[in-house]
């Protein structure tokens, strides 16, 4: 770490201060001395870590769900509200219904001529009901033992069947880490889908209102003026609206009659209309303090004397844009940006809690929370783990914002 | 001065009329209206009872129609009738108004009496492990789902050790004295104003936190210091002075804050308020209700930032108004 | 002294101030999870909003819980789902000659004679007589108060009261219907009280209700003819009430009851096992919860009684047959057989909910469960599956569906958001329905969109899930006549959500209503169940449930499973032992 921030210790600063140090300051890039005071956050680091590891999550879970055989919406009604840490083997209807997929989804005919050339599972069986027949009159478990006896079949493609079906059949058994849902669904695999959908929102939220403060700021603080005048009243205005209740009345607003038949009606009936909505939502009422952070520094700006003085040695207004300007702008946007992903995440929970945000069956931390409300005092877990996550989501991107603030900060700047 | 307050003051006024007539529309744009709600729950009621209340309630108009004759009926003093609960608007949001400025009042003071010496500690002690512990307690503050922390207050105070109520305003009992019915109310108030103040006290820490850093950081701080006054002379006149004007706006600002933690808060714990009666009325469309509700919040949001400015004055002798 | 010691005599002062702090506003009453009630006062949760009690215009459900405590009706449906007579002395019918049937201007239509309990006098002395049903019937009829639902009055065409005895008087119904007795809803108006404010408002829009007693004065006790009287209440919080005095029948036990409205039904469950709340009514509960919740109960040994009671809420799927896809009645088939209805209600239900063959509840007497007269359609995927091959809808690899244009089957199935239940039955069908390769959609919309425009207006393309409530021997006329399709040109009106359209049912319809032989009317309806589950526009699921949690001393108390709650018995709840009660009685 120190050859990237030689500043950090006490040597290193004492040698800066030597004789080699202009030197030293005309090596070291803008966005090098950034990260050095970054890293010197040390809760903003593991916040960064945490963040690290729920976007892996969010990133792996189909891979987590592949790897597991646990599946977010396989609900189990015969193990519904199953504690920590426990086993569960599929329902008979379930074992029917996966069977039926794994037959409909290849053509296995070697695999059935396979068994009934084994005498399985028994006289008079007819080739369709083979497998069926299999899984009904043997239990799960006597199954699995079954199979790990069976000879290799010498048709590789009975073979390759075989290991599909012996997949199958592991399967029914699953193991849920955190227990289940009212639905028997899996807790663990569905806040890993959670956290795949309630990050998602926090994301295209902030940057999508970034974008629009960035806009609505530049241009206010660019022209001034009359522009700057309306466009500020109106920020302020939104800022003086009660959020929550704005954004109640308006998640109940119904998108298709708001879209009819513009372009976007396509998110009408989408998988993730609700998803879609939320995000389109926390948007319109959360770009409110991009635009004033904006409008703020580049008004600061634009008095400097550097670039009163890049204007007399006769920059043009996209270069002095381009140069000055937008660097000096990222940086507070940067903030606002990462800030507002944890803001966005504890907003789409609480509409979604109220059961106004993010519709069943898509799993997000705040409709979790929601399903498992009544049934706080029987089954608390369901409440307190997607709580947990979004408490630690949030609080890292609160660091990470706090930690990328004070490393722009050019008053904490030590060079 | 005073042309200061009042150009202020007008430009507030057209800012609550623009934003009546904004949250007035969002709300027809609901989709249905509230006969919906009575015909839904009644199973004998046909369209033509539709028909003829929606023409009993002018539904049947156009939005600026309905919100103008709302606008004059505000204005000849009448708040109007609340469809849901069957009486006047001030009857239905009296109560619960006052029920919630006892719980916002006693969650601000109690945040602040927390947060500012928490914040103040923290900045005197920048770098150390109390500077971290306080940080990490503001962080998890403003970080925290209010629904989560009050849905696991719940479990923690109110079952598994059973100390105050789950949820209630107070409790109906007679003969209670004075003194018996104020630690009623204080008893039921414990657990919601906790669960409310846990973001205000996180949003207050860091600012205070921050502007007592920037305050102490000052030259006249050492030039006081140098003078040989007393350091808590120095903490309190010099430091503190000067961090009021931030937390002062913050303060302000976070009004409305309060409010929207009041709807989650109420909600969950069954707390008869303003907020919970806000929520209940968007859901049935009792436009009348949440409404008023709206722009009660609305206009003590902006007032309160009008306050904030002005407060600079006082607290900060170099800014003057013309 | 030195600083570390300084510092940790400080941190120990703190946190001994703290938890000084704590227990001063604690209330260790609630360690103990309280006292057992006794028939000094029953406290009682519900979740759902009231508001005041004015019968004619109360539109809430939670009201109409409250209702029964203070008033009562010609006519109720007690707990085993039977008429009765309440505060008339008797049923009028065509037989005991109290119903007559009569030609108006050569119409055909109907006299019945009702009379009024002598006992039965409001809350200030005044009797109850026929000037008050006569002048609900007027308000009822005027265009400037909003009322729900006027046809219970508008039936009655002419109120003629006795000038010998105004307790006495003769109704003309506008049609002769043989069900013409059944006027659970036909309320009463303290006229003496409220006849003077609605002369003075009744011509302004709402005028009325803004100005009536009910909102402006509710503790009035000369509103009230009930087992008890309101003493307070507060909107969107809690209502006191108190043995009244002058009730017609036998005194309550209770002398005080408490009812507190908790919207949350976690906080219920924690008031009720702190103590704060003795019983939770119908209008609490998940139905989840209260499963639940029976099991803690069983296993601790708590001091209350869960009660389940079946009713006559029938959930059902609509299924819109205007979309192609479900024209097809194989598909419709297939979909019924493949919803293992016995398995839903056993692992979702714990059994406590019956599953639905078909509208009628297996408590009306008109209900069969006889594969000789009606279809039934077991749990079959198999079946399902054929149907679906059958019907021209192949599985792919991907296990849906598709048609020979290659269309998957897909099926948008729609409910109310926020409804605990219905959230995961729907997601239990879709899970079903994904078994038999159906692409099936879920979009729940809050309760008031969701009735308000999307079922009423039929703006939902695939299915909808919600409940129909009925009451025994009713008449499906808006739910299955072809004539109560909402449409535009009809008004929206009517709740035949599917648009089936069956000739045969129509006629049967007709007939029923009209049909004073209760042989025959059991026929017909019999008739109307076979189209009804041979053609499948709806897919039946389950008979809802109620719910409620009583104190475990409470007896004389029985849920009903309908409209009318169980506080219409309310006289009869008793917490202490009854030979007690007796033994100190003179």
């Amino acid at each position: 770490m120190n050859a990237v921030v030689p500043g950090r210790t006490d040597g290193a600063g004492r040698r800066a201060a030597g004789s080699d140090r202009q030197k030293y300051l005309e090596a070291r890039p803008m966005w090098k001395i950034v990260l050095g005071q970054f890293v010197e956050h040390r809760m903003a680091v593991a916040g960064l870590i945490v963040i690290g590891f729920f976007l892996a999550v969010a990133l792996l879970a189909p891979v987590i769900s592949a790897v597991t055989g646990l599946d977010p919406a396989r609900q189990n009604v015969l193990a519904r509200y199953q504690p920590v840490g426990s086993w569960e083997e599929a329902s008979a209807y379930q074992r029917e219904v996966r069977v039926e997929r794994f037959l409909r989804a290849g053509d296995r005919r070697a695999f059935e001529d396979y068994l009934l050339g084994l005498g399985l599972p028994g006289p008079g069986v007819g080739r369709e009901e083979v497998v069926f027949e299999l899984v009904t009159r043997h239990e799960p478990g006597e199954l699995r033992t079954l199979l790990r006896t069976l000879p290799e079949p010498g048709d590789p493609a009975a073979r390759q069947d075989l290991a599909e079906f012996e997949r199958v059949v592991r399967d029914f058994r699953s193991f849920h880490l955190f227990g289940t849902d009212e639905l028997g669904r899996d807790v663990f695999i569905r806040l890993v889908y959670g956290t795949r959908v309630s990050i998602t929102v926090g994301l295209l939220v902030a940057l999508m209102a970034g974008f629009i403060g960035l806009l609505v700021g530049s241009l206010a603080g660019y022209y001034g003026g009359r522009v700057d005048t309306v466009l500020m009243r109106v920020t302020d205005a939104l800022l003086s609206l009660p959020i929550l209740v704005v954004l109640i009345v308006v998640s109940a607003i119904d998108l298709g009659k708001v879209l009819g038949d513009t372009p976007f009606a396509f998110i009408v009936d989408h998988q993730y209309e609700s998803v879609i909505k939320m995000v389109i939502i926390l948007c319109l009422f959360s770009w409110m303090q991009a635009a004033r952070l904006v409008r703020g520094s580049i008004l600061s700006i634009k008095e400097q004397e550097f670039i009163l003085a890049a204007r007399v040695l006769g920059a043009r207004d996209r270069t002095i844009i381009a140069a000055h300007i937008v660097p000096n702008v990222i940086a507070p946007l940067l903030v606002a940006v990462t800030l507002g992903i944890g803001n966005a995440i504890l907003f789409e929970a609480a509409l979604s809690f109220l059961g106004l945000g993010i519709q069943p069956p898509t799993p997000s931390w705040g409709n979790m929370l929601h399903n498992a409300q009544d049934m706080v005092q029987h089954a608390p877990m369901l409440a307190v783990l997607p709580g947990l996550l979004i408490l630690f989501t949030v609080i890292s991107f609160n660091y990470v914002g706090d930690g990328v603030r004070d490393a722009i900060d050019p008053r904490s700047i030590r060079r | 001065m005073t042309a200061y307050i009042l150009r202020r003051l007008v430009q507030t006024l057209v800012v609550i009329g623009l934003l009546s007539f904004f949250c007035y529309y969002l709300m027809t744009l609901m989709p249905g209206d509230p006969i919906d709600e009575m015909i839904a729950a009644n199973p004998f009621a046909t369209s033509a009872d539709a028909e003829r209340l929606r023409q009993l309630h002018g539904l049947d108009q156009p939005v600026h129609v309905r919100y103008w004759n709302w606008v004059k009926m505000i204005a000849s003093g009448d708040l109007g009738y609340s469809r849901t609960y069957r009486v006047p608007v001030t009857e239905a949001l009296g109560k619960s108004l006052l029920n919630t400025s006892i719980l916002a009042g006693t969650a601000l003071a109690f945040s602040l009496l927390v947060a500012v010496p928490l914040g103040v500690w923290a900045a005197l002690r920048k770098g150390s492990r109390v500077d971290y512990l306080v940080n990490l307690f503001a962080f998890a503050g403003i970080s925290v789902p209010s629904f989560w922390i009050a849905i696991v207050l719940i479990l923690l105070f109110a079952v598994y050790i059973p100390l105050y109520p789950a949820g209630g305003t107070q409790s109906i009992a007679f003969g209670l004295g004075p003194w018996e019915s104020l630690l009623d109310r204080v008893q039921y108030l414990v657990l919601p104003v906790l669960s409310l103040s846990f973001l205000s006290i996180g949003t207050y820490v860091r600012y205070t936190r921050a502007a007592m850093i920037e305050a102490m950081a000052n030259d006249y701080i050492r030039t006081a210091r140098a003078k040989g006054l007393s350091w808590n002379r120095i903490l309190i006149m010099h430091g503190f002075r000067n961090a009021l004007i931030p937390l002062i706006t913050v303060i302000a600002l976070s009004f409305s804050t309060l409010f929207s933690g009041a709807i989650i808060t109420e909600t969950v714990f069954a707390y008869d308020g303003v907020g919970r009666l806000v929520f209940l009325s968007i859901q049935r469309n009792d436009f009348n209700v949440a409404m008023v509700a709206f722009m009660i919040s609305v206009t003590m949001v902006l007032v309160m930032n009008m306050i904030a400015d002005l407060l600079y004055g006082v607290a900060d002798p170099r800014i003057t108004y013309s | 002294m030195t600083r570390p010691a300084r510092r940790r005599i400080a941190t120990a002062g703190i946190v001994l101030v703290a938890t000084l702090a704590v227990y001063a506003f604690s209330r260790p009453g609630h360690l103990g999870g309280g006292a057992p009630p006794t028939n000094s006062r029953l406290t009682i949760g519900i979740t759902q909003e009231f508001e005041n009690l004015n019968p004619v215009i109360m539109s809430m459900s939670a009201t109409a819980y409250l209702f029964r405590l203070v008033n009562r009706t010609l006519v109720t449906l007690d707990e085993n789902a039977e008429w009765k007579a309440q505060l008339a002395v008797e049923l009028p019918t065509l037989e005991n000659g109290l119903a007559r049937l009569v030609e108006v201007d050569g119409q055909p239509k109907l006299e019945a004679d009702w009379e009024i309990r002598e006992a039965a006098t409001w809350g200030d002395g005044t009797p109850v007589t026929c000037h008050d049903l006569e002048f609900a019937w007027e308000v009822a009829h005027s265009d400037k108060v909003s009322i729900a639902s006027v046809e219970m009055y508008r039936q009655v065409e002419e109120i003629r009261i006795d000038p010998a005895n105004p307790k006495r008087c003769t109704f003309l119904y506008r049609e002769a219907k043989w069900n013409f007795n059944r006027l659970f809803q036909f309320y009463v108006l303290p006229a003496h009280l409220e006849r003077p404010v609605f002369e003075a408002y009744g011509d302004q829009p709402e005028g009325y209700e803004q100005h009536s007693l009910y909102t402006r004065d509710p503790t009035n006790p000369g509103l009230y003819h009930g087992p008890y009287r309101i003493t307070e209440i507060k909107l969107g919080s809690h209502l006191i009430l108190e043995r009244n005095p002058t009730f017609y029948g036998d005194p309550a036990h209770i002398e005080q009851l408490v009812i507190v409205l908790i919207p949350n039904t976690g906080t219920l469950e924690a008031n009720l096992r702190s103590g704060s709340i003795n019983m939770v009514s119908e209008l609490g509960m998940s139905f989840d919860q209260a499963v639940a919740f029976q099991a803690r109960v069983d296993a601790e040994g708590l001091p209350f009684k869960v009660n389940f009671k079946p009713g006559f809420l029938y959930e059902h799927v609509d299924l819109n047959l205007d979309n192609p896809l479900l024209q097809d009645v194989n598909v419709r088939r297939a979909l019924v057989y493949a919803i293992d209805r016995d398995g839903l209600c056993d692992a979702l239900f714990a059994g406590k909910q019956p599953p639905a063959l078909h509208y009628v509840s297996p408590r009306d007497p008109w209900y069969t469960d006889d594969p000789d007269r009606i279809a039934v359609y077991p749990h079959s995927r198999r079946e399902a599956s054929r149907l679906l091959d059958e019907a021209g809808w192949w599985m792919r690899p991907d296990g849906y569906r598709y048609n020979a244009q290659g269309e998957r089957l897909r099926l948008k199935l729609m409910t109310t958001a926020g409804n605990k239940v219905r959230e995961i039955v729907e997601v239990y069908l879709q899970d079903q329905w994904g078994g038999i390769g159906v692409d099936v959609r879920i979009q729940n919309e809050p309760a008031r969109i969701f009735f308000g425009e999307t079922t009423r207006k039929r703006k939902f393309d695939g299915a909808v899930m919600y409940a129909w409530t009925s009451s025994p021997e009713s008449i499906p006329r808006s739910t299955l006549h072809s004539g109560m399709i909402p449409s535009e040109a009809n008004g929206w009106s009517g709740q035949n959500q599917p648009g089936w359209v069956k000739p045969e049912v129509d006629a049967l319809i007709e007939e029923l209503e009209v049909e004073f032989d209760a042989d025959r009317r059991l026929e017909l309806a019999r008739q109307i169940m076979d189209h009804y589950t041979g053609d499948v526009p709806v897919i039946p699921l389950y008979y809802r449930s109620e719910v409620s949690v009583t104190p475990a001393s409470l007896t004389g108390y029985s849920l009903t499973g309908h409209q009318v709650h169980a506080t219409d018995h309310v006289e009869r709840w008793n917490l202490e032992p009854v030979a007690a009660a007796e033994r100190g009685a003179p």
